[in-house]
């Protein structure tokens, strides 16, 4: 297995290595890779260089951070100060924020070292990163794949090993399903864990800011060092987790109570299926106590997560009108003119859709039927959930009905491609926390990956019952050849 | 054909806080443009809204001054529409929930025009059209209003001015604006229509936008009122429209914009968590409330005893009101001190905004003082009123300006020689009088007072100078 | 449900979005399969006609609402550096060829 963040922080603190030559060495790996597997949009090397000496004096001085030094990415609709942030719109291409997201600048005051901004899909909307204005990144395990998405940049940079780990946001499923499709580790927190001030919203009562990272153990170090309440974001929650959750991983599973949910099973690749069987037998063997267990309102939860989310996102994207920031059209008649055909030029046609799903649902006439019978909907799902996790400590579901779609995969209607979210928009919906740890490769060695979600602020269990299956299963997918040497 | 008019009115008020609605901005009027800014008042992506806790304690005083229910729980939503002022392209703004309702104001009639509702919500910036452009400060957007509905209970153009009027007062009255509607911080629209008397069933309205003068809400309904007559006369039907006031045409006409074919989409904005204002804080909020001001205009004639037309004068103005109740806390009587202000400090002050604002160098306490030399005779009220001009400009107190001899009086040994002297002095007016014409005792009056610095009792000196010359 | 070029052409208006013939065609066909699925939810569970409020259950109580203080601004420069202004505006031609 490749080093990770705790590894690499002791090769820092002994002077083995110093984090300008582990950046250099990103950077010399991204600059082979990156312009076939377009993973980074914005390659930010001299910032990432000057970062590092500073790091390096941090170190010097002693009592740095964990994080302190190590080369990492951003998702491109994380806002950073000087620096473009375009959400991989054509409508934001230019935009560049005068202000920090909370957790940028959290990772910047701890020695954070950015190599660039990842790709993604436009906005966060959609499932394989190839809603990209700058044209999808290829899954570097095999290049005729999408990574997933929508943090499919995020994902292929920790996979190809261009960053030590990275942060991507979750709005459905938008960590976790490139984690699976790309064999990597990406943990979606608590809704209100990690502040989302200065996160480019797409579905505001859904976003969370979570890394993807290698390993369990990378992921517990990078939420810790981006958890806690904002007062910036009236929606975050400072919640005492009593400690740091990496340095509490270790857990006997014996007597841990695993739900099954037969509803996450529903229509799953066969392939999948056996993996996850396999991987609930280990905690079985382990002593785990395997609860199987309903949530029947989870059938409706993708037309659920579908309605919330465009609703909120039609109003959330009204503010890209060419006024302020971004992209003008060039010639108009009026101003009503130019804010249409800015949008029209600006935006791709998944986020048009989603746009106009979100303005049909909340129209009047349609609210009741739609909106609101959503959001009731909602709230019925998140009863079920409470309920279960009265007598589970965690759920086990696959993390995605198929692994990584082929590119440009034709034929596929917008419907159909929405499916792919099936097993992850239920822990939006809920705002509880999961993680997907890969779990094995299908007959194609493409990966697997395998969901562990927890009750409200339940990080901690989450984290520990992933770190136990990753320390016992052994080996489940190869490991990614290339990348960073060091 | 008469016509009944049915009209209710949704008011803007602009909130008095020091900060904006969602962020820590100033609200100052005026500056650079732009430069009150920060990306959550401009709608920069990533940015979030954080409710100013001031903005809803002002909404609850406004509630429970016009006698409303306060929801104890409350939450905002988006109004989404696209316009270049409003940076979001939504302004969040309280839909389904508001902060109060079911209130009213009571007007000098008695009857009562009902409160329907009254929310809180964002202000939008400022465009400037010029010379092909449109230029944009957004400087004001974030600034907070509540909106007050009235129920459709109004039915006469004068009803609407006195319930706007009522309404202004009020809210000046309990701090939270200074509603200055030349200025745009209170903003009237006005919804009308018409129905034949006894009807019970509502005509189709209009709505007049943006009216930014008392008298003009007036002039609009009249205008509004008359041209919907007309065409209802004609056979004609009301056209359910935006419509403008014109002031130099004094006409109303439809606005151009497609304003008419908006739909709003209201929901719950998912960034700002719902929230509780509990019982208790309420009656805190109560509590802290003023006297309000027809509570006090009724205690003043009925309690003080003063006539309508000088209570009407005091009580308009909270600091005035205020610097009045001082002096009469101080021990100075209702009658000169209300005789003082209105007559001797007003003088000064010409514009609404000065007695508004009433900015005076002496204290009540020292006013009092001064009040209560002439209400003890030691000094009459022409002394007074020259005395208070002279602290007013100065800020000294009377004692500067009064001497000790003045303060003693004119003694009745010195009067009654000043009498003779006068008589004397004025022989044919002496006689005028001893025949009954009473007036030519002014003659008299005159030459005491010059002698005397207009120090003398008039009233001694008059019994004196009646028993000297034997009328 | 089926859905009218005429609906989305209104819907598209009132964001700001237009479609060329073309685009609206095959738009219009792809939005009926779309509100065909959001529909299932209406296929199963009757919801109940309670009032909905913002996200979850979570209510924050008047003391926890900022306090009105002033913090600063940001400076003009940075308010208008993503665009092109005009004596501290933003700036808009009213229209261009």
């Amino acid at each position: 297995m490749r080093a990770g963040i705790s590894e690499l922080a002791a090769r820092l603190r002994n002077r083995e290595i110093s984090s300008v030559e582990l950046t250099k060495a990103y950077i010399d790996a991204i600059e082979k890779l990156n312009p076939t597997l377009n993973i980074y949009v914005y390659l930010t090397f001299d910032t990432a260089l000057k970062a590092a000496e500073k790091a390096d004096q941090m170190l010097d001085e002693g009592d740095a951070p964990l994080i302190c030094g190590i080369p990492m990415a951003l998702k491109d609709n994380i806002c950073t100060d000087g620096l473009p942030t375009t959400c991989c719109s054509r409508i934001l291409k230019g935009f560049k924020p005068y202000y920090d997201a909370t957790v940028w600048e959290k990772l910047k005051k701890q020695g954070a070292v950015l190599l660039g901004k990842a790709n993604m899909d436009e906005f966060a909307m959609g499932n394989t990163s190839e809603t990209s204005c700058y044209g999808a990144p290829l899954n570097p395990r095999n290049t005729n794949y999408v990574t997933g998405g929508s943090s499919g940049g995020s994902a292929a940079a920790v996979c190809a090993n261009l960053a030590v780990y990275s942060l991507g946001s979750d709005t459905g499923g938008s960590i976790r399903l490139p984690a699976s499709f790309c064999g990597v580790v990406g943990l979606k927190p608590t809704y209100g864990a990690v502040s989302r001030y200065g996160l480019i919203a797409y579905g505001s009562s859904l976003d969370q800011i979570g890394p993807l990272t290698n390993s369990v153990k990378d992921a517990a170090i990078v939420f810790d060092a981006i958890k806690g309440g904002d007062r910036r974001d009236q929606t975050s929650v400072d919640h005492d987790y009593g400690s740091s959750l990496a340095e509490c991983l270790e857990r006997d599973v014996k007597g841990m109570r695993i739900g099954v949910a037969e509803e996450f099973f529903d229509g799953i690749n066969p392939e999948i299926k056996s993996s996850i069987d396999e991987a609930i037998k280990l905690f079985e063997r382990n002593g785990a106590i395997i609860e199987n267990i309903s949530l029947p309102a989870l059938k409706l939860a993708l037309p659920v997560y579908y309605i919330i989310a465009c609703a909120e996102a039609s109003s959330n994207l009204g503010r890209y009108d060419g006024i302020r920031y971004g992209h003008r059209a060039s010639s108009y008649t009026s101003i009503d003119d130019m804010i249409t055909k800015t949008r029209s030029e600006g935006f791709g046609d998944e986020v048009k859709r989603r746009i106009m799903l979100g303005t049909y649902v909340l129209s009047s006439g349609y609210y009741d039927a739609y909106y609101k019978k959503a959001c009731l909907i909602r709230e019925e799902i998140n009863r079920e959930f409470d309920a279960v996790f009265e007598k589970c400590d965690v759920l086990i579901a696959p993390t995605a009905p198929n692994t990584a779609f082929p590119l440009n995969y034709k034929g596929a209607s917008p419907v159909e491609m929405y499916l792919a979210d099936i097993c992850t928009v239920p822990v939006n919906i809920a705002g509880i926390p999961a993680i997907s740890i890969p779990c094995g490769e299908d007959s194609r060695g493409l990966p697997i990956g395998m969901q562990i979600i927890g009750r409200r602020f339940g990080e901690a269990t989450v984290l520990q019952a992933a770190h136990f299956y990753e320390q016992s299963a052994g080996k489940v997918i190869d490991d990614y050849e290339g990348g960073a040497v060091i | 054909m008469n016509y009944e008019i049915v009209c209710g009115i949704e008011t803007h008020i602009e909130l008095a806080t020091k900060t904006k609605i969602f962020c820590g901005c100033t609200t100052e009027f005026g500056g650079e443009p732009n430069t009150h800014c920060c990306p959550v008042c401009t709608g920069q992506p990533g940015s979030l809204p954080i409710l100013n806790q001031k903005v809803v304690e002002y909404a609850v005083k406004a509630g429970l001054a016009l006698n409303c229910k306060i929801n104890t729980r409350s939450h905002m939503d988006r109004k989404n529409y696209v316009y270049p002022d409003l940076p979001k392209a939504y302004q969040i703004s309280q839909y389904d929930e508001p902060l109060c309702e079911k209130g009213y104001i009571e007007l000098d009639s008695g009857k009562r025009i009902g409160i329907t509702r009254i929310h809180i919500e964002e202000d939008a910036g400022k465009l400037v059209h010029e010379n092909g452009y449109t230029y944009i400060d957004y400087n004001r957007s974030g600034v907070p209003l509540i909106e007050i509905v009235s129920e459709p209970d109004i039915s006469s153009a004068e009803e609407a001015k006195e319930y706007a009027e009522k309404l202004q007062l009020t809210m000046r009255y309990i701090g939270i604006s200074d509603c200055k509607m030349q200025e745009g911080s209170m903003r009237c629209d006005v919804n009308l229509s018409l129905r034949k008397p006894g009807d019970t069933k509502f005509g189709v309205r209009t709505e007049i936008k943006n009216i930014n003068s008392l008298s003009f809400i007036q002039k609009a309904i009249v205008a509004e009122a008359e041209r919907q007559a007309d065409i209802l006369e004609a056979g004609g039907t009301i056209v359910q429209q935006t419509m403008r006031y014109d002031e130099k045409t004094d006409s109303v006409a439809p606005m151009r914009d497609k304003e008419n074919s908006d739909d709003y989409r209201y929901f719950p904005d998912p960034d700002i968590l719902r929230f509780s204002i509990d019982e208790e804080k309420v009656e805190e909020i109560r509590a802290s409330l003023p006297e309000l001001p027809f509570d006090k205009l009724k205690r003043y004639m009925n309690v003080l005893g003063l006539p309508e037309a000088t209570a009407k004068l005091i009580f308009r103005y909270r600091k005035v009101a205020e610097f009045f109740q001082g002096a009469l806390a101080e021990g100075a009587s209702v009658k000169n001190a209300a005789n003082l202000i209105v007559g001797a400090i007003f003088s000064n002050m010409d514009t609404e905004e000065e007695k508004e604002l009433f900015d005076i160098r002496i204290s009540a306490a020292q006013f009092a003082a001064l009040v209560k030399l002439a209400d003890e005779k030691k000094i009459n009220i022409g002394v007074a009123q020259g005395t208070l001009q002279k602290m007013l400009e100065s800020g000294k107190p009377a004692e500067e300006f009064i001497k000790p001899e003045d303060l003693a009086g004119i003694s009745d040994e010195t009067l009654e020689r000043l009498c003779r002297e006068a008589i004397d002095a004025n022989p044919r007016a002496a006689d005028d009088v001893r025949s009954g014409k009473d007036k030519a005792i002014n003659v008299m009056f005159g030459y005491i007072m010059k002698k005397t610095g207009g120090k003398a009792d008039i009233r001694k000196a008059e019994a004196l100078l009646r028993k000297l010359i034997g009328s | 449900m089926a859905i009218s070029k005429t609906d989305i052409e209104k819907l598209a208006w009132l964001v700001r979005l237009s479609f060329s013939d073309e685009e609206l065609e095959r738009f219009t066909a792809e939005f009926d399969e779309i509100i065909a699925f959001a529909d299932t939810i209406n296929q199963s569970i009757e919801g109940g006609t309670e009032q909905i409020r913002s996200v979850g259950a979570r209510m924050v109580s008047f003391d926890e609402l900022r306090s009105d203080e002033v913090a600063p601004s940001l400076s003009n420069e940075k308010i208008l550096s993503n665009v092109e202004g005009y004596n501290g505006f933003f700036s808009l031609e009213r229209s261009r060829k």
